[in-house]
């Protein structure tokens, strides 16, 4: 790692971990009554140890996530979540979700598999960037550096999970009517996708040409959010409850619980990619 | 809408650093980034520097979805006035397996954002489409020709209320009816004293004559004198909803029954899954008073706590009620408890995909249903024990909450059909006496042994161990256990048990027969039947609309809870649940407001209503003979695919007025393309009004169009789904300002809404109960507010009369919260002081105290008490429901049964439906990111660019090959009432059935899939021309294929689709297509 993407990494864990919210200081989340049948939520259990995590140094935590493919409906809650959280244009999808046929009639089933990016420990879309503008941060999230990003795609190419998008600057309302009075209008109706988005703490407003419209796009464990105390959106959303996250370095959170187990796997483990998102199968 | 500063706004990180006075990230810097970046997002924290706006409660506010009618609660977030993303609410059970405690406070509750799905999510551009209409339009050319002028809201409401020569500027030379004109008395008197007397006709208590000469004064106000049972011309106003809701249709009937006095008041039900409803709510049925009321309209297997449940015709993953809430409760089941489960569906649903896939044939359900109850009796796995309690006594003595009919005796006429119940004064076990009070103004009736035992009912009656056995089945003292399977005659008469006619009605077929109407092998249903009943009472079936939109749906949704009861799973943690119910609304004489009883002046409407819904031939004044003109539906309600051909068939009678409320019948009823035609019929219905948030596929007929508000921007409240044990209501309220525009309505500023057009008109023609004295003892009804906040201060008063039961005020922080979350809305929407008047000091805090939590939710500790439900049913199930048995169908003239009976598909005629030449069953679903018909502006997951962006004709290749189909070829689907697969939008405009075809091997042969959601011809699909100025179609909304046109028209009314003719259910699932390759 360059010293500049180095320094910058500190910077941006560092940054993170000053802005924990003042909210998170006297956080207690006061639990529903515990009986046989009413059992902490999982959210509720990640929220909490979030905060946990949070009050160590950043270079001490390490971020997992785990989804449960057992649990997985296929919905593409997770998917929507991230588009609204990141207020992301037609052709930038952070975590999709591929749902596959299999067999034939009678014995068929479908898979579903959501791909957020795994933010590997050994990234093969890094170390491709011409510009050094994309890194794994102190945290070990695979960040991008918009300003620093030319645009060239390579890293697109580079991850084998096909877990990058670009974004060509569109917006999902373009070409719809406007200039009436009578209907909403596109220009009233886009503010939605076009107001200043929090990715990695900024405040960016997807405009013409300025950053990040021109850059390649990933997946960052909504940082802005876990800065906060708040789980990745893809995470709260999910309704078949299939998707964990958590401190892995924290022996009792509930992502090393689950990821210490034989049915949990990496995709591609033979690459040494060494990702840092577990599926439960 | 509020300007957006943060879009004009633009700072990224190079922006801030040269703010900070720092051009590169330095050592230095780092020590006061917090500063820093607390400066530079200011835009985004509505509060609370440093802090993500999302963290913040004052960008938080909760509401309720209405994207499909789960009705989830969400948390809206709103970055600077705009609602950016939507999450589930984490105090509810809706959203979170257990939910925070009610009392979290607010800020810790912002970091917990609830599961919420896809399609609940994408709320934010069904908000915020770019069609959404803002004005009022009246069209200006013909019917459906799209052109359209605004014109204010107040001359809307002028020329509706007032009518006249409306469209001379369009050719037409006719004269519309106005409101004023259908209002024939507002006078409650003289309305009550005619329903009685029309009750007295139709009772033959009095004669038609009689009922002339008295209301001789009165005659003009009728429809027509010579049927008074048909109501007072009020009636030809008709309100039709598409989608609405509890709060908003208990405001729309207040308008629609009580102050306008029009019976004509539907939601859209049959098309969804009203058999179901109709199932249950006979099932549930009890008696009292000689008569039977009906019961709750929908149970559900308490998934999470079961060991094996059979989902029939549904899928949890992706529609029922709904995703969110029922998916978790599965998946959890299934990993963490071993919950094992059956999908039985022709298609392979997500959720089948995951579990024991039974692919049954189009309209096998019940074949299949009766196959595995008789499997059940023939090898004795039925639950003797709870199916002998005759009554509440006996279900307490054998360790249960609720007891069945199963051992009552059923009389069987001369033709071998059992019809009523044996009772205690046909054996002459009982004696009928009748006592007057002593001030001689009530007469008490009871029903005496000879012994002295007192009936408050003619009991019904059981044999045990052979004998005649009294039954009251309320009795909680003297326990009656009686025989189960009983043929036999008493004194003669001929009786079976109510569980004997249900052996009856499943041994009509041999198992291998059932099995091949149900296309299921005789092996996998002895494996799902030994499978359901290997769990004890941890087991259930639960159904939805695949299972019943068929038009023998009512008897598959009998069949299906038939099933449960079997079990005895009733009310059992790990059965099947009633819900844990919620917090009444609406008030009573114990709430602070009573928003039902009080209404001075209440019309109270009376007569048929134009779908014959809710009544009996054979007991109306239209009786003659069989058939009649068009079925009756009397045991149904909200017959929606009914209402425009009836009207347009004038039977009974004409209407004048047509107000749709955001429904598209034409789109979304099967055959509704042909009420296309029918609306273009200014004669038939001379006036023609709707509401709605865009111009649609049948509101592009409308004479005014209305913009409405999205449930984003309104009010509304309603009770717990059924599948949450954990009691609760919830709240919807404004989370944006609207984008209709604000208007005045005598002086009260406020955005067109349904609910600002009914006050307008209210006030127009000077209407009881709305207004100036709208309540009696509450004040006026002057804005939606006047109602719907009322409402919610009902909920926290709670429901004891002493308020013991109040929620808590909200603290000076949270009113603070409370106030700067809704900083955005205009004053129209949010005004602190008249909000604090309407429902008074007192109350003020606790409203808002429910309010900056979307509802009121209990504690999940009070789910359950020991083995049972905590919110237990706890009443008399039926197997045999004597309503039905005793009826008649009012076209064939044949009576219906009391048990599940097995009949083929058919018309309303009786005749068999023809599919001949037709091979392909129609399957029709949704997908998780859409509703029938509102999704499609949903770009983010439909419309062109989202995760489905469009659908196909799916079909096995087994049998695509054979016809030489492949993948993405066009195909036009046509059927034996639709044998062009064609239809006509009218102007000219002729469109073709068709869509893509996509091999799948998840279609069973036979049959092909269309999902809903897509092959719109509005709603932002076409242009339209509004003052001269041509606003162009999305084309990624005009896409794929919508089959409704293509399924089958009932051969007896030849223009309403195949209907089931007890539930009313609309028949999506008894068509079958041909595919013709284009």
């Amino acid at each position: 790692m360059t010293k500049e993407a180095s320094l910058l990494d500190k910077y941006a864990s560092e940054a993170f971990a000053g802005l924990v919210s003042p909210v998170l200081d006297d956080l207690n989340i006061s639990l529903a009554p515990d009986d046989d049948l009413t059992k902490e939520d999982a959210l509720v259990r990640m929220t909490a140890e979030l905060k946990r995590a949070l009050e160590k140094p950043a270079s001490e935590r390490r971020w997992v996530m785990v989804i449960d493919l057992r649990k997985c409906v296929g919905c593409t809650s997770c998917t929507v979540a991230c588009i609204a959280e990141n207020k992301l244009p037609p052709g930038v999808v952070y975590r999709p979700v591929t749902i596959e046929e299999i067999g034939t009639y009678p014995n068929v089933s479908m898979k579903f598999l959501p791909r957020p990016c795994f933010q590997c420990d050994n990234p093969p879309c890094t170390e491709v960037c011409p510009v050094t503008a994309t890194y794994k941060n102190e945290e070990g999230i695979v960040v991008i550096d918009y300003d620093k990003c030319i645009g060239c795609r390579s890293c697109l190419n580079a991850c084998p999970y096909g877990a990058r998008t670009f974004d060509y600057g569109m917006t999902y309302t373009q070409a719809t009517p406007d200039g009436f009075d009578f209907i909403l209008g596109q220009s009233k109706a886009d503010d939605y996708e076009l107001m200043a988005n929090s990715e990695y703490g900024e405040n960016r407003v997807r405009k013409g040409h300025v950053s990040p419209v021109g850059n390649a796009r990933k997946c960052h464990f909504c940082l802005h959010r876990i800065k906060d105390g708040m789980l990745p959106a893809c995470t709260s959303t999910c309704i078949g409850r299939a998707t964990y996250f958590g401190d892995a370095n924290d022996s009792t959170s509930m992502v090393a619980e689950l990821i210490n187990k034989p049915n949990a796997i990496r995709l591609k483990e033979e690459l040494g990619t060494e990702p840092r998102v577990y599926y439960i199968v | 809408m509020t300007e957006p500063t943060s879009k004009k706004q633009e700072i990224s990180r190079r922006d801030f650093l040269k703010i900070s006075g720092v051009t590169g990230a330095t050592a230095a810097l780092l020590g006061n980034m917090h500063e820093v970046f607390a400066k530079t997002q200011n835009t985004l924290a509505a509060s609370g520097e440093g802090s993500y706006f999302q963290a913040s409660p004052e960008s938080i506010i909760y509401g309720e979805c209405l994207q499909c009618n789960t009705q989830c609660t969400v948390k809206g977030k709103i970055q600077d006035g705009v609602l950016v993303k939507v999450d589930g609410n984490p105090y509810s059970p809706n959203n979170m397996m257990t939910p925070l405690a009610y009392d979290t406070p607010l800020k810790e509750s912002a970091l917990v954002d609830g599961k919420l799905c896809p399609k609940g999510q994408a709320m934010v551009q069904t908000q915020y489409d770019p069609y959404r209409i803002v004005k009022v339009l009246k069209r200006t050319g013909k019917r459906g020709e799209n052109k359209w002028q605004v014109i204010p809201f107040d001359q809307a409401i002028n020329e509706i209320v007032n009518g006249g020569k409306l469209f001379a500027d369009a050719g037409e030379d006719r004269v519309v009816p106005g409101f004023k004109d259908v209002l024939a008395t507002k006078d409650a008197k003289v309305i009550s004293g005619l329903s009685a007397d029309a009750a007295a006709v139709t009772g033959g208590k009095m004669k038609l004559d009689e009922f002339k000469t008295k209301h001789a004064a009165e005659l003009d106000l009728l429809i027509d004198p010579e049927h008074p049972d048909l109501g007072v011309r009020n009636n030809q106003f008709v309100f039709q909803a598409g989608r609405i809701e509890p709060g908003r249709n208990n405001f729309a009937q207040r308008f629609t029954l009580n102050s306008f006095g029009s019976k004509n008041w539907y939601d859209h039900t049959t098309i969804c899954e009203q058999s179901h409803h109709i199932g249950y709510t006979y099932a549930t049925a009890q008696y009292s008073g000689g008569k039977w009321a009906t019961g709750p309209n929908h149970m559900k297997p308490d998934t999470i706590n079961s060991e094996f449940v059979i989902f029939w015709g549904t899928s949890p993953f992706e529609a029922n009620f709904g995703p969110t809430i029922m998916s978790e409760a599965v998946t959890k089941a299934v990993v963490e408890h071993g919950l094992k489960y059956a999908v039985v569906d022709p298609r392979m649903s997500k959720t089948a995909a995951k579990g024991w896939w039974v692919p049954v044939q189009q309209g096998g359900d019940l074949p299949l249903a009766l196959a595995l109850i008789r499997w059940i009796f023939e090898n004795q796995r039925y639950d003797t024990k709870f199916l002998s309690s005759a009554n509440k006594a006996a279900a307490l003595a054998a360790g249960e909450k609720s007891w069945t009919n199963a051992t009552w005796l059923v009389k069987l006429d001369d033709k071998g059909h059992a019809g009523t119940f044996l009772h205690g004064s046909d054996l002459k076990l009982v004696e009928k006496k009748d006592e007057t009070s002593a001030d001689g103004k009530t007469v008490t009736t009871t029903w005496v042994t000879p012994d002295g035992v007192v009936f408050k009912i003619d009991p019904f009656v059981a044999l045990t161990a052979g004998s005649p056995v009294l039954v009251d089945p309320a009795d909680d003292k003297n326990s009656v256990t009686g025989d189960l399977l009983v043929k036999t005659a008493v004194q003669g008469i001929n009786v079976e048990s109510s569980l004997q006619l249900l052996l009856d009605e499943a041994s009509a077929q041999s198992m291998e027969d059932w099995a091949k109407l149900a296309g299921v092998d005789l092996s996998t249903i002895t494996r799902l039947a030994d499978e359901y009943t290997s769990h004890g009472k941890k087991a259930g079936v639960e159904f939805y609309r695949g299972a019943v939109q068929h038009t023998n749906g009512y008897y598959t949704a009998q069949a299906l809870v038939a099933l449960n009861i079997l079990i005895g799973n009733i009310d059992w943690k790990g059965g099947l649940s009633k819900g844990g119910g919620g917090w009444n609304a609406i008030g009573n004489a114990d709430k602070p407001f009573d928003l039902g009883a009080d209404h001075p002046g209440k019309l109270g409407a009376f007569g048929i209503k134009v779908t014959r819904e809710g009544d009996t031939y054979q007991k109306t004044t239209l009786f003659t003979d069989y058939p009649a003109k068009r079925p009756f539906y009397p045991y149904t309600s909200n017959v929606y695919q009914e209402i425009i051909p009836a009207a347009y068939a004038q039977y009974p009678y004409p209407v004048k007025i047509l107000w749709l409320h955001m429904g598209t019948p034409g789109l979304a009823a099967p055959a509704g393309t042909e009420q296309i035609k029918m609306l273009q019929d200014t004669d038939k219905f001379p006036l023609f009004i709707a509401d709605d948030i865009v111009i649609a596929e049948t509101s592009m007929y409308a004479d005014y169009l209305f913009p409405d508000l999205t449930f984003v921007e309104r009010w509304a409240f309603t009770s717990a789904p059924p599948p949450e044990p954990i009691k609760n209501i919830r709240v919807r309220q404004p989370m944006t300002a609207p984008v209709p525009e604000i208007v005045k309505v005598d002086g009260e500023e406020m955005p067109i809404s349904m609910e600002a057009i009914m006050i307008a008109i209210g006030k127009a023609l000077n209407l009881p109960g709305i207004g100036k004295g709208g309540f009696d003892k509450h004040g006026d009804l002057n804005r939606p507010e006047d109602y719907y906040l009322r409402g919610v201060a009902n909920i926290a008063f709670g429901d004891k009369k002493d308020a013991a039961d109040a929620v808590k005020d909200a603290d000076d922080a949270e009113m603070e919260i409370f106030r700067k979350a809704r900083a955005h809305l205009p004053k129209a929407v949010f005004d602190e002081q008249k909000w604090v008047a309407i429902v008074g000091e007192s109350l003020w805090r606790k409203v808002v105290y429910v309010l900056n939590r979307g509802g009121r939710f209990d504690s999940p500790a009070n789910s359950y008490s020991g083995a049972f439900q905590a919110h237990p049913f706890a009443s008399l199930m039926n197997i045999f429901v004597e309503p039905i048995g005793s009826g008649i169908n009012s076209i064939t003239g044949k009576p219906f049964s009391g048990v599940p009976h097995y009949e083929p598909a058919q018309n309303s005629t009786g005749v068999p439906v023809n599919n001949k030449d037709y091979p392909f069953s129609v399957v029709t679903y949704k997908e998780v990111v859409g509703c029938q018909t509102r999704t499609i502006s949903n770009y983010w997951t439909q419309g062109g660019t989202g995760i489905v962006p469009t659908n196909h004709v799916l079909i096995n290749p087994v049998d695509a090959k054979p016809l030489g189909l492949k993948d993405g070829d066009v195909v036009k689907l046509t059927s034996s009432t639709n044998p062009n697969g064609t239809f006509d939008l009218g102007n000219g405009h002729v469109e073709t059935v068709k869509g893509q075809v996509k091999m799948t091997q998840t279609a069973r042969p036979g049959s092909v899939m269309v999902s809903f959601h897509f092959g719109h011809w509005a709603y932002g699909a076409r242009d339209v021309v509004i003052n001269g100025q041509t606003v162009k179609g999305d084309p990624r909304r005009n896409v794929g294929v919508c089959s409704n046109p293509v399924l089958l028209l009932d051969e007896g009314t030849k223009t309403t689709c195949l209907t089931d003719p007890i539930g009313g259910s609309a028949s999506f699932y008894d068509s079958k297509v041909k595919l013709v390759k284009l």
